[in-house]
């Protein structure tokens, strides 16, 4: 009959399906699957270092990781190099794995973030250092004070200097000998920096930019703020500090020194600000430098390699690119930025924090204590990707190789020109970031823009620095 | 003609009260079928698209860094989204980039396809349709990494190319104006395939009969496509103007590389606004309020668009 026929055939196809759920429900089940163990930094009991993935090459982090196992073999580190375009987006996506519950121990921080992280998820390294001081004291006769002041917050030290850059001029010299000029001495002036270009410009031709910067916190205008004297937020010292200072500096060396820095009011519209803003804009009328949004620093090896871009500013961490882009320490060299009413220079630094969810802090302390040994930093930095915060590194051989001639401008930036400072980087650094680019593109975007755009960025820097991080 | 078969008569018809019972458990059966079937595509939509609508309705109530638990904010993110005047500029970049990028991508799109589907060799007729589908499947910010290079004022092919026929540098991605258009530009290079290869189907389905029977009446070149092309295509066009839409209002990628937002305001986007708030500057809440803002941005134009279909769209 065809209904109990129907029927039963329902019947086996139900069965069918049933059957072959289960099966699949059982192969699932046995499946040797992933769990949320096996996410980097969850549950597998080692010290998870997170750092800018293109930082370090991956055998010189392998080599840094093999080293300290070789002196802590009862810790397991495991270095979780997180891929990002800058630090902006390194931070950003390590707090996303903050959020996701698999923290790091220890993060690879600049400047743009110590006081952020600082504020909101650090530990001060004070108890240790104070513990450590005698093994620590090697370490700090090496290393500039400014770079470590640079890493203190509201009296407490929260990372030891890995490395830093100041932000100094590199001239392609192929570019000088065209423009019949000479490499200009450490004193030279923003007017001399003008001729210059000037002078660039007439031996070049249409496709010819004397000088290319990037819009960006390091290296952008802030270099030109601080030549004229002035910062975008007024800056000021915390107090304590001494704890460090007296421990570990000489009295010469600790003058002035205080507890960090503190960026508070803002201050887009004093007088100096639109001065150096006026500077910019009337180069980019002259067609002296690159525009804002034009400075693309992705491209920027290739078009000074080239002979393309004559000045740029640029730290230590430049001398190993152009190496790499076929340059010979012949065909560029460094110098200071111009003076203008003062030759203060800025800086960012690099060094390792501590997390306040970390289980493992007094691990992490070790390893904090083992990366900024000498033999450690000479391993990492072998390419001269950066300019290592301690002084001893800096040495002839080192900059054989790579060049340039005036190496020694990297480190004596901080030593020749004593308020050298770093970038104002407040625990508000993503907001203040923002508001500077997006006013700074638009300031010189056009004639007369400039006083327009520097109200609105007071405006929104107020708004940003109100909020509380 | 088409033959009818008619099917045969059961020779023993069950009583009828039996057959509605059976027809009720096949009818049962087959809901449970069915079920069974659009049950890994509804929970999908619920798990990734309908909790996460749920959760950012929820985290716009409140204010959220991700370091601290949530705080009940009430609508203080809403308040403060209102009064953002770069928040509101997303709005109107993202309006005016919809309006301009959609309509050129449909308008290349359409002109594209009725030029293929006139006379042209099969191969060449496939070498055009992977050329135009092409750039789609790359992915949009490898592509605007490439743009920005090429479209550099300084250092850029595009501006050295025209310097040999002497046009002066221009500002692609330097102007408030320009840089705009050039983030248009290369979405829309990007994104045209899609409605292209649409039209392409489209086009074919419409029975080769009524373009002779225009033909006969006198309809030819742009009278035949404005009066019966168009017309025959237009559900294709619906489709292709929706996803259109769609995908032009969560816009992000090509700006962000390409322009980072500027200068000033000029291309920041919603999108664009929605990852600075959440992940550079860790207000989630603020970043769901914006998130919200632009469902019901997106549900309602789509909303508009399908109450003017009804208008204007032509079924056979």
């Amino acid at each position: 009959m065809s209904d109990s026929h129907l029927s039963r055939r329902t019947l086996f196809r139900y069965g069918a399906y049933g059957a072959g759920a289960a099966a699949l429900a059982g192969t699932a089940a046995s499946w040797d699957r992933l769990t949320g163990a096996d996410i980097p930094g969850r549950d597998d009991g080692a010290l998870v270092v997170a750092t800018l993935g293109s930082a370090f090459d991956p055998a010189a982090v392998r080599a840094m990781r093999e080293g300290f196992r070789a002196l802590h073999p009862d810790i397991d580190v495991r270095v979780n190099a997180v891929q990002a375009v800058d630090w902006s987006d390194f931070f950003a996506k390590i707090l996303t794995q903050i959020a996701a519950g698999t923290a790091p121990d220890l993060v690879y921080v600049a400047t743009e973030g110590v006081q952020l992280f600082a504020r909101r998820l650090g530990v001060p390294l004070d108890h240790w250092v104070k513990r450590d001081a005698a093994e620590l004291r090697e370490y700090f006769a090496d290393v500039h004070p400014s770079l470590v002041e640079s890493m203190m917050y509201e009296g407490s030290l929260y990372q030891l200097p890995v490395e830093f850059n100041a932000a100094d001029l590199y001239l392609n010299k192929q570019v000088l000998k065209r423009a019949g000029a000479e490499l200009p001495p450490a004193d030279w002036t923003r007017d001399d920096f003008t001729a210059l270009l000037r002078q660039m410009k007439r031996a070049g031709d249409s496709h010819f930019t004397p000088y290319f910067w990037t819009n960006r916190l390091w290296g952008g205008v802030v270099p030109w703020l601080f030549a004229n004297g002035t910062d975008l937020l007024a800056e000021s010292k915390a107090p304590g500090g001494s704890w460090l200072w007296d421990s570990f500096y000489p009295a010469a060396q600790r003058a002035g020194r205080g507890g960090g820095f503190r960026w508070t009011t803002p201050q887009a519209t004093d007088a100096r600000v639109e001065e150096a803003y006026d500077y910019l804009a009337s180069l980019v009328q002259e067609d002296l430098c690159t525009r804002p949004e034009g400075g693309n620093g992705s491209n920027l090896v290739g078009v000074f390699s080239t002979g393309r871009v004559g000045i740029t500013p640029a730290g230590g961490f430049w001398a190993g690119g152009l190496h790499l882009a076929g340059m010979r320490p012949a065909d560029y060299d460094v110098q200071y930025f111009p003076r203008w009413r003062t030759q203060r220079h800025q800086f960012g630094a690099a060094g390792y924090a501590l997390l306040r969810t970390s289980k493992k802090q007094d691990a992490a302390w070790e390893f904090i204590k083992y990366a900024v040994r000498r033999d450690t930093l000479t391993r990492l930095f072998r390419a001269n990707q950066t300019t290592p915060a301690r002084r001893s590194m800096l040495t002839e051989s080192r900059y054989t190789q790579t060049g340039p001639a005036h190496w020694r401008v990297f480190y004596d930036t901080l030593d020749r020109f004593p308020d050298t400072g770093p970038i104002p980087a407040p625990p508000q650094v993503a907001e203040v970031t923002e508001v500077l680019l997006k006013h700074t593109g638009t300031a010189l975007a056009s004639p007369r823009a400039v006083r327009p755009a520097l109200r609105r960025m007071q405006n929104d820097l107020e708004k940003a620095m109100e909020r509380d991080v | 003609m088409t033959n009818i078969q008619i099917p045969a008569v059961r020779p023993r018809p069950a009583a009828p009260s039996a057959v509605a019972a059976r027809r009720t458990a096949r009818d049962r059966g087959t809901r449970l079928l069915a079920a069974l079937f659009l049950a890994p595509t509804v929970v999908g939509i619920v798990v990734f698209t309908v909790v996460p609508i749920a959760g950012s309705v929820v985290l716009s109530l409140f204010h959220w860094d991700v370091i601290d638990s949530p705080s009940f904010a009430g609508g203080a993110n809403y308040r403060e989204v209102f009064g953002d005047s770069t928040v509101l500029v997303s709005f109107r970049n993202t309006l005016v980039f919809m309006v301009l990028a959609v309509a050129l991508q449909l308008l290349i799109a359409l002109v594209l396809a009725l030029t293929l589907n006139g006379r042209m060799p099969t191969w060449l007729r496939s070498v055009f349709r992977s050329a135009f589908f092409f750039p789609l499947v790359l992915s949009a910010a490898s592509i605007s990494v490439v743009m920005k290079y090429l479209f550099n004022q300084d250092f850029g092919v595009v501006n050295w190319l025209l310097g040999l026929v002497g046009v002066a540098p221009v500002p692609w991605l330097t102007s408030e104006h320009a840089a705009m258009a050039t983030v248009i530009l290369v979405y829309v290079w990007q994104q045209f395939g899609f409605s292209f290869l649409l039209f392409v189907g489209g086009l074919n389905n419409i029975p080769k009969e009524i373009h002779e029977a225009a033909a006969l009446d006198g309809a030819t070149g742009l009278r035949k496509h404005l009066a019966v092309t168009l017309p025959l295509l237009s559900p294709t066009l619906l489709v292709a103007s929706v996803v259109g839409i769609i995908n032009a209002l969560q816009v992000f990628e090509q700006p962000y590389v390409l322009t980072a937002g500027g200068p000033g305001d000029a291309t920041r986007t919603v999108v664009m606004v929605i990852y600075e708030r959440a992940f550079e500057q860790l207000r989630f809440g603020e970043a769901s309020a914006v998130g919200v803002l632009l469902f019901v941005l997106i549900m309602a134009v789509t909303a508009l668009q399908f109450r003017l279909s009804r208008r204007f769209v032509h079924y056979q």
